[in-house]
Order: structure tokens, then C-alpha cells, then sequence
């Protein structure tokens, strides 16, 4: 194994997650003062104008206190060490989430009949958001082991205990909070993990197959799924009801604002027309603002940052660390295209955020948090994975070697 | 192939999948989005024009008769709205307004929206609403009000749901009224707010209505429709119809139609024929004002100077005209023979009328051409009978029988028409023509707008286009008037007419027309009476109109149209402080 020296961070991460914050604050401060309208005309609500930016705009800023916080002062080597710890107290604040809500407590924050947050002083709290980062970290740890083992692919050491963990979060996600979106994400984490860790190519193409069939099973046999599903096949063949409604305006959206789109502060579909407008369709209100050049920009950007992560990872010499950041590269990927996907009628809706721009506190500061690991071992990447490390070229180069602009053969 | 390769791959056809949907949604579908966006968040809405108010006189002051009221819909959300609380506050303050079945409506799985009383006063609205009670909201609407009930309804009319006039003023006057409505059109959020987004909204506003003041007189009105009223109780008619004008300017001081209806509540009427306004309209019968129209025929054949007063014939109680008998309803030993035109017109005999024909066609012999001729030049061109009057209301042109109209007895006809029948005419008609009879010779178009009211004063109405055209000489007019007091006096004027005012008029008794007949056994018949009221020897100040009738038939003799004339005559001495004269 390599001798790797700390060097500095990938820019192209740093600095489109911190462009997306940006955006994202921008947006709220534009479409906010809409939200808080329709909430106090429709329910009597009594919303401030600039309530909703007030509260991104703390989001944010823990946001990026999370995300620095990983990036320079956690080490990812204590989290390994504490791994273990940290997905149980992840699984267990989602089962007292699940014990809170059946007792009916008010702690827990219910909304459409699916109960998914904690709720303190104002405060609330998304425990599935902690289980994704615990399941990566702990996954990133297990898997490396039991590569190390040997034991990838056996049964008795490594598919047993990996099916009773992630068996555990997805009851705990998709059972308890309903939260199909999350699911979603989880499975994503772990089939990108385990890709990586090296799993036997026919035993992977097997538990595709199975997962790919529990996932119709469950749609088909979960009511309100299927008529999701319907809904977005509906979509598909231009047809229009009250189930289409979100999809319908969300395309309205996206396709009102054309090539350059109708510019910050006149989005129409904000005011009310658009549901989920300022969290999980803000992809809708951005091409409303900023039409297709707008979102090919954002896209490029959120493009750029995900084989970046994927090149950190390719570059990482110690396996637990690639294995970390190819989760969260497959954490942020499916959020971004499941959202999107949704947005613009490719999938049926799921209610997942858009990573970094949509309003809401827990996501935000969790993929922060991740994006921040993922940074952090960008520093720890190697020229050439499988050689030593030719330390005499490190000094008096002003880009990392890494950079795109000195790609190696 | 290293496996990030594969997660890069997946990574790069999705997102290109992505961008090629994109594509084609925001470059290629654009303009179908945008069409869908402009549907749906394009609110168009009509400013509403506010209706003019309408005002009658009192004195020389206008006084407002109708109104708009702003009044509210109690709405609940039976989800959300204590039960209890909120039928206590309704049968508290509207009682009677309430519209739903309130327990029904509580035990309604799943209502959220229902409309729980309806035309709530602004008073009663504000107290249901300071109680605070959730789920509660409420709703304005303009409503048209009419005050003071039923009155005067047949010449008000009413404004439908559509907020369009119908019948009398409102319909009438419905374009001035009702002004022109204005247009919004702008982008808006989901509850229909306006938004400052967006470049081509319009905002055209609404002009509103003007208010009408009517040349009517309240107080005249009021006495007028109470009289009537009372006549009906006493008579066997069941409708009556009255006109007052000013004589020497045919202004419209009092036009009653009784029974009257709640126009504010127009809706429970169950015979349309009720909305009517018989003084300018006769949509279901022709009127024929009977022997009311003997001024007419005398005045024209003195006009033409073939006849004076004094002028006799031979009276045998009937003559035969195209084979037809046509017979005096008075057939009486005292005025059977010689008999002057005086006399024939006190007992209102149809062979002096007939007599005025003959003198008319240079014949006294025989009704001719001629006599037919001047007779329809004096009806309908001067007297303008058959045509519209002008008035500004809805009205009927009626019609006349041309002189030379290619019919089998039509002399016959025009011996009836110089008797009030075989004719369609209104009363407004009638009493404009009878007006200038007695004023001096004048047709004035009679007028019913006083003008409209601006900034609180009151624009006179724009006269121009009124007729005003001497039709008779004033000797005729005069000569008329001497008939027509002798008339009255020397039957009615046991202690009826008072002292000191000379007071004219004929009566008239037509057979109803049923069924496009007549019925002659005299026994349904319709009761008319025009007179006019002046100071002794001077000039007309006011004419009046009365009419009775009962769509169903009933024997109404011109005697109880004359008792009905008689109390409004003296009461409009009273009323407008006629001063006595020749004392």
C-alpha cells in the first residue's frame, strides 16, 4: 500500500458545492416570499415575507459548518473506528421516531400521514438523513474489511450480516416513514458500494434481479405507489387529473422558461400553481428562472462534481476511503437524478430533494456533511493507485496533480 | 473496464437522457407550455360597472327609490366551524336569511365549503363575524334593493341575477343604468391575487352607471297607488293603471300599476304578466279606451270647423254603417231626436261621434274617403295615436286601421274608432293625445327622465328630440275644454268637484276583446277615464288617467274609472296647492 502525503482538496467539489448553496439561497430569497403568501391566503397562515429565506439561509450556514467540519476536522479514520456506534445510533433514532409517532407523541412531526420527523422548539429533524451518512460510513468500514477477510461473496461472513443492516434501515425508512425516496437512496448507496468492494460480477447481476423484483412487488402491492406510477405513466400519454397535477406543472414550469428562462423573481408557478415549490420541485421553479441554458449549467456543475467524486475515488489508494466516497458519489447521484427524473416526467414522483438547492435543514446539512468526507479524502488521493507515490514531484506544482488539466495517460 | 467506469457511464447517460428531455421540453415544447401557463394563470375578470341608483321627486329634492346594498353569504367549512356556536350566531342576526339545513349539513362526511345564509346585511354580518368563529367566511355581493317594498314596482321593474334590468325603469333605462363594465386582465397566483408579473396585462375600468331621477313625484305616486289599491278592494276590477302629467309639459308625476310586486323578490311572482307596465304596454290584450276617445273625434271635426257644439243631428239610438247596427249603450226618450253635439258628448252617444265622422268627410249623410282620411290624420298623425310616444320607457306602438285599408266595413271601423274601439292603442298614448286636447292644442312627447344626478346635482335630460307640436288651434283646445267641464258638471258634480277649479273629462267603456272578439253582452268590459284639473278658467295644470280592469272579465262601468278619477283629482288640487280661481 501506498505512503500517501496530505495534499490539497479537489476545487472542482469545493467549489460547486458551494456555488449550489449560493444558488440555493438565491432561489428561496426569490420564490419564498411566494410560499409564505399561498401558506397564509390558502390556510391563514401567518408567515413572514422572508421567512423561508430566514431559515435557508440557517441552513446554510450549518450547512457549511458541517461541511468544513468534514472536510478538515473530523477524520474520516476516527468515524471508521466509530462506526459501528454510529449506525446504531442511526437506526435507533429512526426507531424512536417509529415508537414516538405510534404513541402518537408530539415530538414526532407527522405530515400526510407519513411520519418522518423529529420535532424540538421549532426545531425538526430528519433521523433517515443521519442513516444514510451512518450507513455509508459503516458499509465503507465493513466492506473494506471483509475484502481485507477475503470473505467478499460468502454467505455466512458477508451477505448474512449485509442483508440484517440494510434490512434493518430499509424497514425502518420505507415501512415506518414510508419514505420510498430515501429507499431509493439506500439501495443506490449500497449497490454502488459493493460494485466497488469487488462483489462477484454473477452474485451482483443476482441481487440486481432481486431488488429489482421487490422493488415491483412493493409498488404493485403498496397502493398509493402504484397510483403514483399510474399517475406518471399518465403523464407520459399527455393525459390530466388531479394525480397529474404535479407532474403537469412541474413540466409547465420547466417548459415556460425556454432557452433563458423568465429571470429571478417572476417565476408564476411559485405562486402557488407548483406544489413542493421551494423543496422538492425547486428543479421546476430553476428552469422556470433560468431555462435550459440555466439548467445545463447546474447540471454541468452537479456533472462535474460526481466524476470528480468518482476520479477522488478512483485515486484513492486505501479501499475503505474509495469505498466511502463512492457512497456518497451514489448518495448525491440518485438524489439529483431521481429528483430531476421526476421533474421532467423520466420517473414517477418519489418526493426526494435536490441535493444543495432545495429548502429543508436535515437533507441539506447531511449531503453537506458527506460532500465535506468526500473532500476530505481528496486529499489523501495518489497519482498512481497501484505505485508508490513519486514525492519529489509534489512541491512546486500550483494545481494538484490530480487536476484535469494534467490527466494521466 | 474498472468498475467506477461503470458508475462514470451510468453517471453520463443519465444525465445526458436528462438534458435531452430538457431539451425538448423548454426548446421544442415551449410554446405549447407557455400556451398552457397563459390558461392557466391569466385571470380575466370584468370590473363590474356599478348600477345607477334611482330616484323620484319629492318637492323640487330628488329622493332615492332604489338602491345598491352590499350584502353578504355566510359560508362555513363544517370540518372546521363549531356547530353549536355558529347556529347560535346565525339565529342571533339572520334568521330569516339562512338557506341550509344546518344539522344536514354538519352530518355531511367530508363537506368543506357550504353557503349557510344568504343576503345578510352589512350589520348582521359584522356581528356574526366578530364572534371569530373558525371556518367561517363571507362572501359580498351587490344586491339591488328596493326599499320601500312594492312600491311603484310596475314602473320600477327589477334587476334579474345576471344584474341585467327587466321591465319598467330598469329595463328601460337598463344601458344607462348599468353603465359599462370594465376588464382585467392579469397574471395571477393560485387564489386569483393579481401579480405585478407579467407584460401584457390590461386594465380597462368600469364606467360606472349613471343615477336616474324620474319626473315622478314620490308623494303623488304613493296617494295615486293607495287610491288605487282601495278602488280595487271596492270594485270589481282587479287591476287598475293611473297616469298624472303635467299639462303643459307632459312630464310623468305619477304612473301606477297596480297590484304591485316586490322587485326585490321578483323571483316569487308567479304570472309574468304581473312584471308589466300597462301604461305603456298592452302585451296580451289591445286597449281601446272607448268613449274617452269622443274628444278626439269631436276635437278633430271642430279643428276642422265642419262642427261646433252646438251643431245638431237626429239621434235614433243606433246607425247602420256597412250593415252593421251600431247602437248608443244610453238609449233614453230624453235624448232620442234632434240633438246637439253638447248633449251627444254628456251622454256619450256613439251616432254624435259617428256625426263628427260624416261632418269630417264634408257628408252628413254618409261616412266617406274623406272623412275617413281627416279622421286618421287627426288620430295618428297629430294625435300620434298607434305610435310610440317616445316616452323612455318600454313601450307599445299599438295600431290604427288605414283609411284606405282594403277591408270589407271599413267605415264601419272608422265609426267605431271615433267611439274608442277597433283600434290598439297605450294609455300614455291616449292621455298625450287627450293633453294636447285640453292644453292649448299642444302634442308634447311625454317624459318620465327628469335627468341624471352628477356630482350631487341633478343634469337635466337631454329634451331635444321631444315633439312638441300645436295639433289643434287653441279655440279648439278651449271650445274642448268648455265640453268636457259641461261634461263632468253636468252629472258628477254633485259636490265632487270642488269650488273654484274647473275640472273635464270623459269617461270610457270598451267590451272586452276575448279572444280576438268582442264579447257584446256587455258584461266584461274595461273602465277608462281621462280628465284634466285646472284652476276655474284657467289652463290645464295636470292631466290625469285612470284605467280599470280584470284580465279574467268583469262588468267595470267608466263610473268606477270616474270615482277613481275623482279622489285623485281632488287630491292633486290638494297636493300641488292649486290655487281656486273665479271666486
Amino acid at each position: 500500500m501506498a505512503v500517501v502525503r496530505k495534499h490539497k482538496s479537489d476545487p472542482v467539489i469545493l467549489f460547486s458545492t458551494l456555488g449550489l448553496l449560493a444558488l440555493g439561497l438565491i432561489i428561496i430569497y426569490a420564490i419564498g416570499p411566494m410560499r409564505a403568501n399561498v401558506l397564509n391566503s390558502t390556510y391563514g397562515a401567518n408567515y413572514d415575507q422572508n421567512f423561508f429565506f430566514v431559515k435557508q439561509l440557517q441552513s446554510v450556514a450549518l450547512s457549511l459548518v458541517a461541511f468544513f467540519v468534514a472536510f478538515k476536522v473530523v477524520p474520516y479514520k476516527f468515524l471508521r473506528k466509530w462506526s459501528k456506534l454510529i449506525l446504531i445510533i442511526a437506526l435507533a433514532l429512526s426507531a424512536l421516531l417509529w415508537i414516538l409517532s405510534a404513541a402518537g407523541s408530539s415530538l414526532a412531526r407527522c405530515e400526510l400521514g407519513e411520519c418522518r420527523w423529529f420535532n424540538f422548539g421549532g426545531m425538526s429533524f430528519q433521523p433517515a438523513e443521519a442513516l444514510k451518512i451512518a450507513l455509508v460510513i459503516y458499509l465503507s468500514d465493513f466492506l473494506a474489511r471483509k475484502k481485507e477477510e477475503g470473505n467478499i461473496g460468502k454467505w455466512q461472513e458477508f451477505w448474512w450480516p449485509l442483508c440484517l443492516v440494510c434490512g434493518a434501515s430499509l424497514g425502518l425508512v420505507v415501512v415506518a416513514q414510508g419514505d420510498l425516496g430515501t429507499g431509493i437512496t439506500l439501495i443506490a448507496i449500497v449497490l454502488g458500494m459493493l460494485l466497488i468492494a469487488g462483489v462477484p460480477a454473477k452474485q451482483y447481476l443476482i441481487l440486481l434481479a432481486l431488488i429489482l423484483v421487490a422493488i415491483v412487488g412493493f409498488i404493485v402491492f403498496g397502493g398509493h405507489r402504484m397510483a403514483r406510477i399510474e399517475s406518471w405513466l399518465a403523464t407520459l400519454t399527455g393525459a390530466s387529473s388531479d394525480s397529474t397535477y404535479h407532474i403537469e406543472n412541474s413540466m409547465l414550469a420547466i417548459g415556460t422558461g425556454g432557452l433563458f428562462g423568465v429571470g429571478i423573481g417572476n417565476s408564476v408557478q411559485a405562486t402557488g400553481y407548483l406544489p413542493e415549490s421551494i423543496n422538492d420541485s425547486v428543479f421546476a421553479i430553476l428552469g422556470e428562472t433560468f431555462g435550459f441554458v440555466g439548467l445545463a449549467i447546474i447540471i454541468g456543475v452537479f456533472v462535474a462534481m460526481l466524476l470528480r467524486m468518482l476520479k477522488v475515488a478512483d485515486k484513492t489508494p486505501e479501499l475503505s476511503e474509495r469505498l466511502l466516497v463512492v457512497g456518497i458519489f451514489a448518495w448525491v447521484f440518485t438524489q439529483i437524478a431521481v429528483n430531476i427524473m421526476a421533474m421532467t416526467s423520466l420517473a414517477p414522483v418519489t418526493g426526494i430533494t435536490l441535493p444543495l438547492l432545495s429548502y429543508g435543514g436535515t437533507s441539506m446539512v447531511f449531503i453537506a456533511f458527506a460532500i465535506g468526507l468526500s473532500l476530505q479524502i481528496s486529499c489523501y488521493t495518489s497519482r498512481e493507485v497501484t505505485k508508490n507515490e513519486n514525492t519529489s514531484s509534489r512541491r512546486g506544482v500550483g494545481w494538484t496533480h490530480h487536476s484535469s488539466r494534467r490527466r494521466n495517460p | 473496464m474498472s468498475r467506477t467506469k461503470i458508475l462514470k457511464t451510468i453517471t453520463l447517460v443519465a444525465f445526458a437522457i436528462i438534458a435531452v428531455r430538457l431539451f425538448f421540453i423548454q426548446i421544442i415544447e415551449h410554446d405549447k407550455w407557455v400556451a398552457k401557463a397563459s390558461d392557466q394563470h391569466t385571470l380575466l375578470e370584468t370590473i363590474v360597472a356599478k348600477r345607477g341608483e334611482i330616484y323620484m321627486m319629492n318637492g323640487s329634492e330628488p329622493v332615492q327609490v332604489v338602491l345598491n346594498e352590499t350584502v353578504f353569504s355566510v359560508i362555513i367549512d363544517p370540518a372546521v366551524t363549531d356547530k353549536d356556536r355558529i347556529i347560535t350566531a346565525l339565529n342571533e342576526h339572520a334568521k330569516d336569511q339562512i338557506t341550509a339545513d344546518l344539522d344536514k349539513v354538519f352530518s355531511t362526511e367530508g363537506l368543506r365549503y357550504y353557503i349557510v345564509a344568504k343576503n345578510v346585511s352589512h350589520s348582521a354580518a359584522t356581528k356574526i363575524a366578530d364572534q371569530d368563529i373558525p371556518g367561517v367566511w363571507f362572501q359580498t355581493n351587490n344586491q339591488r334593493a328596493y326599499p320601500e317594498g312594492e312600491f311603484a314596482s310596475g314602473l320600477l321593474g327589477f334587476v334579474n341575477a345576471d344584474g341585467l334590468g327587466q321591465y319598467g325603469v330598469e329595463g328601460s333605462l337598463n344601458k344607462l343604468l348599468s353603465g359599462t363594465n370594465g376588464l382585467l386582465k392579469t397574471t395571477s397566483d393560485i387564489n386569483n391575487v393579481a401579480l405585478s408579473i407579467g407584460d401584457d396585462n390590461v386594465k380597462i375600468p368600469a364606467e360606472d352607471g349613471k343615477d336616474v331621477v324620474l319626473s315622478i313625484d314620490r308623494g303623488l305616486e304613493e296617494k295615486v297607488e293607495e287610491l288605487a289599491k282601495a278602488t280595487i278592494a271596492n270594485t270589481a276590477a282587479t287591476n287598475a293603471s293611473v297616469l298624472v302629467l303635467k299639462a303643459d309639459t307632459n312630464e310623468v308625476l305619477a304612473m301606477a300599476n297596480l297590484p304591485n310586486y316586490n322587485p326585490g323578490d321578483y323571483g316569487n311572482v308567479k304570472d309574468e304578466s304581473a312584471y308589466i307596465n300597462y301604461t305603456t304596454q298592452n302585451p296580451y290584450d289591445p286597449y281601446e279606451p272607448a268613449s274617452v276617445c269622443k274628444s278626439f273625434a269631436f276635437s278633430a271635426a271642430i279643428n276642422e270647423g265642419v262642427m261646433t257644439p252646438e251643431t245638431t243631428y237626429f239621434n235614433d239610438h243606433y246607425d247602420i254603417v256597412d250593415e252593421r247596427k251600431i247602437e248608443n249603450a244610453w238609449k233614453g226618450s230624453n235624448v232620442y231626436g234632434q240633438i246637439n253635439m253638447k248633449d251627444a258628448l254628456n251622454w256619450s252617444l256613439n251616432t254624435g261621434s259617428m256625426q263628427a265622422l260624416r261632418l269630417l268627410g264634408g257628408d252628413a249623410e254618409n261616412i266617406n274617403r274623406e272623412g275617413r282620411e281627416k279622421l286618421y290624420d287627426y288620430y295618428y298623425n297629430r294625435f300620434r295615436l298607434g305610435q310610440k310616444t317616445g316616452i323612455e320607457l318600454i313601450e307599445d306602438a299599438g295600431s290604427l286601421i288605414e283609411p284606405n285599408a282594403n277591408m270589407y266595413g271599413l267605415n264601419a271601423a272608422y265609426a267605431n274608432m271615433t267611439f274608442g274601439q277597433n283600434l290598439n292603442v297605450t294609455m300614455i298614448q291616449t292621455i298625450t293625445a287627450f293633453s294636447a286636447v285640453v292644453n292649448g292644442g299642444f302634442y308634447r312627447t311625454p317624459t318620465i327622465l327628469k335627468g341624471t344626478i352628477e356630482d350631487g346635482k341633478i343634469v337635466e335630460s337631454n329634451q331635444e328630440d321631444r315633439v312638441e307640436e300645436q295639433v289643434l288651434s287653441s279655440e279648439t283646445s278651449a271650445t274642448m275644454r268648455d265640453l268636457l267641464i259641461n261634461n263632468r258638471s253636468s252629472k258628477r258634480s254633485q259636490g265632487i268637484d270642488r269650488k273654484g277649479y274647473s275640472v273635464g273629462g270623459k269617461s270610457g267603456t270598451a267590451q272586452m276583446i276575448i279572444g280576438g272578439a268582442y264579447d257584446t253582452t256587455m258584461e266584461k268590459t274595461v273602465g277608462s277615464y281621462a280628465g284634466f284639473v285646472a284652476s276655474e278658467g284657467g289652463m290645464p295644470e295636470y292631466v290625469i288617467m285612470v284605467k280599470l280592469w280584470n284580465p279574467k272579465g268583469a262588468k267595470l262601468e267608466g263610473k268606477d274609472a270616474g270615482y277613481l278619477f275623482d279622489s285623485i283629482s281632488n287630491f292633486v288640487i290638494d297636493y300641488f296647492k292649486i290655487k281656486p280661481g273665479g271666486v
